[in-house]
């Protein structure tokens, strides 16, 4: 069993907590190129996912990956969340997760 | 032979693990009767790693203190490796990974799970044992996730159960439901301090629920201990922007720590003075 590389729940404003680090968050996808796609987090900040997006890909996608800086994210993994996702449920859930229930998580 | 006394306080897990601690009292008379009532909890990998072992020749796992025998996780399939007795994966649910085997009876069985590839998000239900000292998951059910706030939804429930039995181990009084139930919505955590808002349970060192300290420091005012009448409810009331019954509620459990009391009558109080 391997606990190593978590990845910490993040949105926008979380993310400049985990740059360097492995983080996973889902945008709503803004514009899409080839090798990266604007989208914005759960709490509404713009960001940028760096890497090679699935075609076709839906309005929301989770993307994991390392934090490079406070508003982009290196992707290695990228899944399609669908075209309707509760984005303020999972914004909820990225304060819990990195507040004092961290320690279920990372 | 079977000691019920280390089951006290498993009792909100009768009906299946998610329920809320109105159950409690049934204490169950055989560790079978347990083993059968704890249904499904929700656990991260994380939290599955670092539970402790009960020891007794159940072999089951402790998460929050209470004895866990089958966890349901969501997380991502990885290295799946199908053979004739057996599909073996890995699941990274982000917080970790676990092994997954699902024990092959019927071909038919797992139709499902020939078609899974790498990365893809499924819920796995299982049984929670050691393998050559590894845990390991022995899956009864894999299920694919279609809906992906399935995905938000089980770490939440993950955290409620944590915070459910946090409850139930630390004795502390008991919260109304309301601010555990909905941990979505207006759950303040640890950092932020309870505005006069925002009116969820958190608990200081010294036992004293935040309203409650609300009331006590309205009426530890300086200004406020000059009145000689004392404070009517319903001046806390509206000061406070609560419900009545709340700032009943907590007039009387200050009452009875002896920090405040009755002035002219029962609708006016101050705080104890020279404490």
């Amino acid at each position: 069993m391997d606990t190593s590389s978590p990845a910490a729940f993040v949105n926008g404003g979380l993310l400049r907590m985990h740059v360097g680090r492995k983080v996973r968050t889902v945008i709503q996808v803004t514009r899409s190129d080839a090798g990266s796609v604007m989208g914005k987090s759960t709490d509404g900040c713009q960001l940028v996912v760096r890497g090679s997006p699935p075609a076709p890909l839906t309005s929301y996608v989770e993307v994991i990956g390392v934090a490079e800086n406070e508003n982009s994210i290196r992707a290695e993994l990228w899944t399609n969340f669908g075209d309707s996702f509760d984005a303020s449920n999972y914004d909820q859930l990225c304060q819990l997760a990195n507040g004092e229930l961290k320690h279920l998580f990372l | 032979m079977f000691s019920s006394s280390q089951f006290e306080d498993s009792s909100p897990l009768a009906g299946g693990g998610f329920m809320s601690s109105q159950l409690g009292g049934s204490t169950p008379s055989s560790a079978r009767e347990i083993r059968d009532m704890q249904g499904l909890v929700p656990a991260t990998v994380k939290q599955i790693s670092e539970a402790s072992q009960s020891g007794d020749e159940k072999s089951s796992f402790i998460i929050d203190g209470v004895d866990v025998a089958n966890v349901t996780v969501v997380g991502m399939v990885f290295n799946k490796n199908s053979r004739s007795s057996d599909i073996r994966f890995h699941l990274d649910d982000g917080t970790g990974r676990i092994e997954c085997i699902r024990w092959v009876t019927e071909r038919l069985d797992t139709g499902d799970l020939d078609a899974l590839e790498d990365g893809t998000y499924v819920r796995v239900n299982g049984h929670l044992q050691t393998f050559q000292s590894k845990r390991q998951l022995n899956a009864f059910s894999v299920r694919l996730v279609t809906n992906f706030d399935e995905v938000t939804c089980h770490y939440l429930e993950c955290i409620h159960f944590h915070l459910q039995n946090s409850k139930v181990q630390s004795k502390a009084n008991e919260a109304p439901d309301s601010s555990f139930g909905t941990p979505v919505r207006g759950a303040s955590n640890g950092h932020h301090p309870a505005s006069t808002n925002d009116f969820s349970m958190q608990y200081n060192a010294d036992g004293l629920k935040s309203f409650d300290k609300l009331v006590l420091n309205y009426l530890q005012q300086p200004s406020n201990i000059d009145r000689e009448m004392g404070i009517h409810v319903d001046e806390l009331s509206q000061q406070l922007k609560s419900p009545l019954e709340k700032i009943k509620d907590a007039i009387e459990f200050l009452e009875r720590e002896g920090l405040v009391y009755s002035s002219i009558d029962d609708y006016h109080y101050k705080a104890v003075e020279g404490l």
